[in-house]
């Protein structure tokens, strides 16, 4: 009868707040700062790799995950509770979507599934919420923001997308997923300790009909705004949404085949963003 | 005699044409050789340009097309989008195999276009779900025979609207009229890029 | 050989059941209603395996009752049908599936429009102008497709049911014992006083 006693840690204070959740938030507020940027072509990911030791190996350190072929994460907060969220983004996809589609989840379906998993945790019996925000960065298949604009100017009387209606739209699509199970979409963010300097410098240096590598640019830029040790491709971690990775699809000749959007820069890539930074 | 696929009789096609897709099906209810109803139609919308033909039990008709219409609400729902034929294809085929070894008696055939190309799609199903992608025509039914027989030798790539409403409905007709389980009338849609045309035709009625 | 008839007309559904109760080739009771009345605009008629048949009619009328007395208004025939239909088709494929075809007739509190459902143990539903189980089937509904017209009145109805159970009586090989009838009409279901014992001889 142990199920008896297993009530949910998160309840309500007088005073109509849930305190566990904010505590989960503090968690997430002292974690290592993480940023996303969505540019018109991409979308990047960023963070910094800090390790406790001079000793620790820190190429086998990662942040930033690959969920489906064209969506990533990134996050702040505790380490293994991210690790276990990646799992279940991973799983989820699958089981609640490819295995009954054969095709990967549109962003916003899979932060919705993360989310859903992340709210369950703040009212079921035996668990705290998790430790984490979470920033999911994707490609969707779908009219394109440009291609709207253009079909607007063509004819007014068809529309392209709708509520319920027409096609869902496409493009680089970027979200925040908080303890609570709350997501909201960004054009540009940071989460962590210093999200708040940094969300002051990307709301700087943002700008409408950004490409994906003035993206990475600014994204470097606000990094280095906050970041407590050196700078180089062992320290940084990026991960873009970009166009299809032919290169990463280990075979050639497949009709049909379109590589990865998400990808991880190597830390060659990135030392060399950061020469020319 | 006894299958579950030839209780209740019935016939089901679908033909691609130029940008654009028909798919057409019999009316015929029937308890072996007992007409029951000459008003059963087995095509099924699940959205703008996204059809599913269901022969076999008509039980399982009935339950697998209230299936699929909770499935693609909840779909449109959850997405804010329709569900694509392609997408459907896929949903149908899985759901399918979720009753692989209780299956329903239904063989499906799926016929629509791509929204985002215009593409004409149709594939059909085995009752477990194994997709039959087909570039030309899909047959279903207990007529499968006799109208493997006609679309075979009236269907031709490129045909017009027109010209495949008169393909597939020839076909059909003439196809159930040598099946004593299908016939007494037909639902004939041809699908094109922002019209869908649903014509009733009568057919023998013996 | 239980009989089930079930026509339609301009402002009535006519639903008829054998009175015969059978046990294999023995009579068991010879004024046997094979109806259940749902709510006040629809009825239903049912034929099958002895237990089943009953035990069913009864469990769907409970929850047409219940549904009623919930939500102060009653299911029209067309979901009542669908209801039924769901629930046969989740018993066939449980482990001991029930035995019942039945005729499902009413007419509609608010169109005044008349319907008939058919539906056997499978589950199968067809919205129907006239329908018969079982054997008066072969016999009635060439009949029906003969004489049959939407816009018919009650009397030639009724005229209509007495030519197919005169067809009945002279071909099928056991008595039936007459029939019970009854009329769905906009002020709900009537009995319907039917000559049971009108002789027939075969030809």
């Amino acid at each position: 009868m142990a199920d008896r006693y297993s009530f949910s840690l998160t309840t309500f204070s007088p005073s109509g707040k849930l305190v566990q959740i904010e505590y989960a938030l503090n968690a997430v507020n002292q974690g290592v700062t993480a940023l996303g940027i969505k540019a018109t072509n991409g979308i990047v990911l960023a963070t910094e790799k800090k390790s406790s030791s001079p000793l620790a190996d820190p190429s086998s350190l990662s942040k930033i995950s690959l969920i489906t072929p064209n969506i990533g994460m990134v996050y702040s907060g505790m380490g293994p509770d991210y690790r276990v969220l990646v799992d279940r983004a991973r799983k989820v996809s699958h089981t609640g979507y490819k295995r009954i589609y054969n095709e990967y989840p549109p962003t916003r379906i899979l932060v919705q599934d993360v989310a859903r998993v992340m709210q369950e945790a703040t009212q079921s019996g035996g668990v705290r919420p998790y430790g984490v925000s979470l920033l999911i960065a994707g490609w969707d298949e779908g009219i394109l923001p440009e291609e709207e604009i253009e079909a607007k100017e063509g004819e007014e009387g068809k529309k392209l997308s709708g509520k319920t209606g027409g096609i869902l739209k496409g493009g680089p699509m970027l979200y925040q997923v908080d303890p609570s199970g709350s997501y909201f979409p960004w054009k540009a963010t940071a989460i962590g300790k210093s999200a708040t300097t940094a969300k002051t410098f990307l709301e700087k240096r943002y700008t409408e009909g950004l490409e994906l590598e003035d993206a990475v640019h600014i994204a470097l830029l606000t990094l280095k705004e906050t970041i407590e040790g050196e700078m180089n491709g062992e320290t940084i971690e990026i991960g873009i949404v970009g166009p299809p990775a032919h290169h990463l699809l280990g075979v050639e000749g497949v009709e049909g085949a379109v590589g990865p959007r998400f990808r991880k820069l190597t830390p060659q890539e990135i030392e060399d963003y950061l020469t020319n930074l | 005699m006894s299958s579950p696929f030839s209780i209740n009789g019935g016939a089901c096609v679908a033909m691609v044409g130029k940008d654009c897709v028909a798919i057409a099906c019999d009316l015929r209810l029937g308890l072996q050789a007992l007409t029951v109803s000459n008003n059963f139609p087995k095509i099924f919308q699940y959205g703008d340009n996204v059809f599913l033909g269901l022969t076999g039990l008509a039980t399982d008709v009935a339950t697998v097309s209230d299936l699929f219409r909770y499935k693609v609400n909840m779909y449109r729902l959850r997405e804010e989008r329709q569900i694509a034929p392609r997408t459907f294809s896929n949903l149908v085929s899985s759901s399918l195999y979720e009753r692989r070894f209780g299956p329903w008696f239904v063989s499906p055939v799926v016929a629509g276009l791509d929204p985002k190309t215009g593409q004409p799609f149709i594939c059909g199903f085995d009752s477990i779900g194994c997709i039959d992608f087909a570039k030309d025509f899909i047959v279903s039914g207990t007529a499968t025979e006799q109208l493997f027989g006609m679309c075979e030798s009236l269907w031709e790539p490129d045909l017009g609207p027109d010209q495949l409403f008169e393909t597939i409905s020839q076909s059909l007709l003439n196809a159930v009229d040598r099946d004593a389980l299908s016939g007494w009338g037909a639902h004939v849609y041809i699908i094109e890029k922002d019209k869908v045309t649903k014509r009733l035709l009568k057919g023998r009625q013996d | 050989m239980e009989v089930l008839l079930g026509i339609t007309g301009k402002d009535f559904t006519l639903i008829a059941a054998s009175k015969a109760a059978m046990r294999g080739a023995t009579i068991l009771k010879a004024s046997d209603d094979k109806t259940r009345q749902l709510n006040k605009h629809t009825l239903m008629a049912y034929s099958g395996e002895a237990g089943d048949t009953v035990q069913f009619a009864d469990y769907i009328q409970a929850n047409a009752q219940l549904y009623s007395m919930r939500n102060e208004t009653d299911l029209s025939p067309s979901a009542l049908a669908h209801f039924v239909r769901g629930e046969l088709a989740t018993s066939l494929r449980s482990r001991n599936p029930y035995n019942v075809n039945l005729l499902l007739g009413g007419v509609d509190p608010i169109t005044h429009k008349s319907s008939l459902y058919w539906l056997d143990y499978l589950a199968s539903l067809a919205p129907v102008p006239y329908a018969a189980h079982g054997y008066a089937q072969y016999y009635c509904l060439s009949i029906l497709d003969k004489h049959h017209h939407p816009d018919i009145t009650l009397g030639q109805g009724i005229k209509l049911l007495t030519l197919c159970t005169d067809e009945l009586k002279r071909r099928l090989p056991i008595d039936f014992k007459g029939m019970t009838v009854k009329a769905v009409t906009k002020d709900g279901v009537v009995d319907i006083q039917f000559d049971d014992d009108k002789v027939v001889k075969a030809a």
